[in-house]
């Protein structure tokens, strides 16, 4: 009996920490679904592009760890100014739709300069943090966790929380936010709509960087991240596309659940089941609370 | 640059249009006085939004374009300016419909008004105090999350929030739509406060030809994109055209528009 209760901590506790490796994918697309209300097609390129970036300065320009990590940052920071002065800047009139396209075109042409500029080899990156259990907690506690898991819940823990002081007590926090309910107003009394855009691309873009990190460690920086960052999308509607505690929370839910019907209901399925049951679950989602569980209500004066 | 004008605003026959096809504005040209309040009257699509959005610059992003005239406000001519410029010159509209920002509470809103300026946590905190001395109903509800505040007071954040801007002039789109004559009358003593003792101009642009014309110095009187009438509020209120076509009395008693038209259509039968 022990010897099962122990079995089971381990899978949801696994799945709960390779669940917040989802969550800083789809923290990327929250922010700027909270500026834009646009879901931004571009994000898993942006990963991509991102930790290939970063792997390119460490592995082709021997640059170390640290400062390689600071320049793939301000990559993405140019690459939010850019799509700010190229893309969003354009089409700041145009409805949600087309800018929706334009992300997807977007994330085409980030995907093939990454590519150029650092070839198609699947990459290894190590971040000095090994994807196997930890022994003082093996020994311990009887549970086998892996480092990286760990690793990427402490990272998401301190994004959340720096993301959240961010919007809640600085003037550009304000600004977004304000944009975020009425861009028309905003502009009105004199909020830079061009500064809001940027910060938030740019935080997105350093965002993507970190999700990049972690998933390269794990499966390698290659081309599959990019389908990988649309697992977001069951996290996402289960925590709601304008919430940051809804993205955090929907990708441990993700976790847990896809990692525990997989060990207890799998094998009645063959097994594999981990790849579609979010989507089941996002399915339940958006017919019956749509908006996710942190999703900002749409709320209306009676 | 030339501020001895004694009009802060100058709008000569100005042309405006939509998608550079609809034409929403014929010929509109008005001026605002330094410290006075003029009232912009006319029925739903006669124009009023338009001009005051050809004035805050907001027409662009609604693809509306000046496409004749010109617009003259403190000295300066305005033409490429964004609206987030127009602000830092002090210049700020108030929107149609409030649009309060409705997941930040009160305070949030009121504050979001004081983006363009650099201040300090402590200027910015002893600016609001200043303001809730006009707007003393949103001190008490400084906490809440302004979609669930009532239509007035969210009318109130809308005009606090764009006071926080510091602005030499206001732009009023229909502030008191929607309301009932109680709160109408306490918008109205606000915004005529802030005229006097703030030294604020503005343009107002209202339904409620009555109450708009009772409280500004000056009026203008638009139709179908044109000025058909304009004069000071006084001499507006006495004039049997717009007594007759805009407050429903004429000297028979009272009437409404329907009867009007029905008269109109009637004389102009017999004219044929």
């Amino acid at each position: 009996m022990v010897e099962e209760l122990l079995f089971f901590m381990e899978v949801l506790v696994g799945g709960l920490l390779a669940g917040t490796m989802y969550s800083l994918v789809a923290l990327g697309f929250v922010l700027i679904f909270k500026a834009s209300a646009t879901f931004n097609f571009s994000q898993g390129a942006m990963v991509f592009f991102s930790v290939l970036a970063f792997c390119g300065f460490m592995q082709d320009f021997n640059i170390p760890f640290i400062p390689a990590f600071i320049l793939a940052a301000l990559l993405m920071v140019v690459v939010g100014l850019c799509t700010e002065r190229l893309v969003l800047r354009p089409l700041m009139n145009a409805s949600e739709d087309t800018v929706l396209m334009a992300t997807i075109g977007l994330g085409y042409v980030l995907e093939g300069l990454a590519q150029a500029a650092w070839g198609v080899e699947v990459r290894r990156l190590d971040l000095g943090i090994g994807d196997f259990p930890v022994p003082w907690i093996a020994d311990n506690l009887k549970l086998f966790i892996s480092a990286l898991d760990i690793t990427a819940g402490l990272v998401a823990a301190i994004m959340i929380i720096s993301l959240f002081l961010l919007f809640k007590y600085t003037k550009i926090g304000l600004g977004l936010r304000a944009v975020a309910d009425d861009p028309g107003a905003a502009s009105s009394i004199g909020i830079p709509l061009k500064h809001i855009m940027l910060l938030v691309w740019s935080a997105a873009g350093v965002v993507a960087l970190v999700a990049g990190c972690m998933w390269g460690a794990r499966a390698g920086v290659q081309f599959a991240l990019v389908d990988l960052a649309l697992k977001a999308l069951p996290v996402l509607i289960i925590g709601g596309f304008s919430s940051i505690p809804g993205a955090i929370i929907g990708g441990l839910i993700i976790g847990a659940v896809e990692k525990v019907l997989e060990v207890y209901i799998g094998p009645f399925f063959g097994g594999a089941i981990e790849g579609w049951a979010p989507y089941v679950l996002a399915i339940f989602f958006l017919l019956y609370r749509p908006e996710g569980l942190f999703g900002e209500k749409i709320i209306r004066r009676v | 640059m030339n501020n001895t004008s004694a009009n802060i605003l100058d709008i000569k026959n100005i042309e405006v249009r939509y998608d550079n096809v609809i034409l929403a504005l014929h010929d509109v040209s008005l001026k605002v006085p330094k410290g006075k309040v003029v009232a912009l009257l006319g029925a739903n699509g006669a124009g009023k939004s338009t001009t005051l959005k050809a004035v805050s610059t907001m027409l662009a992003s609604e693809r509306g374009k000046v496409t004749n005239g010109s617009i003259e406000y403190d000295g300066n001519a305005i033409d490429k300016q964004t609206p987030s410029q127009m602000v830092g010159l002090g210049m700020v509209q108030v929107l149609e419909g409030r649009r309060c920002f409705g997941h930040l509470t009160v305070e949030e809103n009121i504050i979001s008004g004081a983006y363009s300026r650099k201040l300090s946590k402590g200027d910015i905190n002893q600016e609001l105090e200043k303001i809730y001395t006009y707007f003393i109903r949103l001190k008490e509800r400084r906490k809440s999350q302004a979609a669930f505040t009532s239509g007035g007071e969210q009318q109130m954040i809308a005009v606090a929030r764009a006071m926080m801007a510091k602005p030499k002039m206001l732009l009023l789109d229909e502030p008191t739509m929607g309301l009932a004559p109680q709160l109408v009358a306490e918008i109205f003593n606000i915004v005529k406060e802030l005229n006097t003792k703030e030294g604020v101009s503005i343009l107002l642009a209202e339904q409620n030809t009555n109450v708009a014309l009772k409280n500004s110095d000056y009026g203008y009187i638009i139709e179908t994109g044109r000025v058909m009438l304009d004069g000071t509020a006084e001499s507006l209120l006495n004039d049997d055209k717009v007594k007759e076509l805009y407050l429903g009395i004429s000297k028979k008693g009272r009437k409404n528009f329907r009867d009007v038209l029905k008269e109109e259509s009637l004389t102009k039968k017999r004219s044929n």
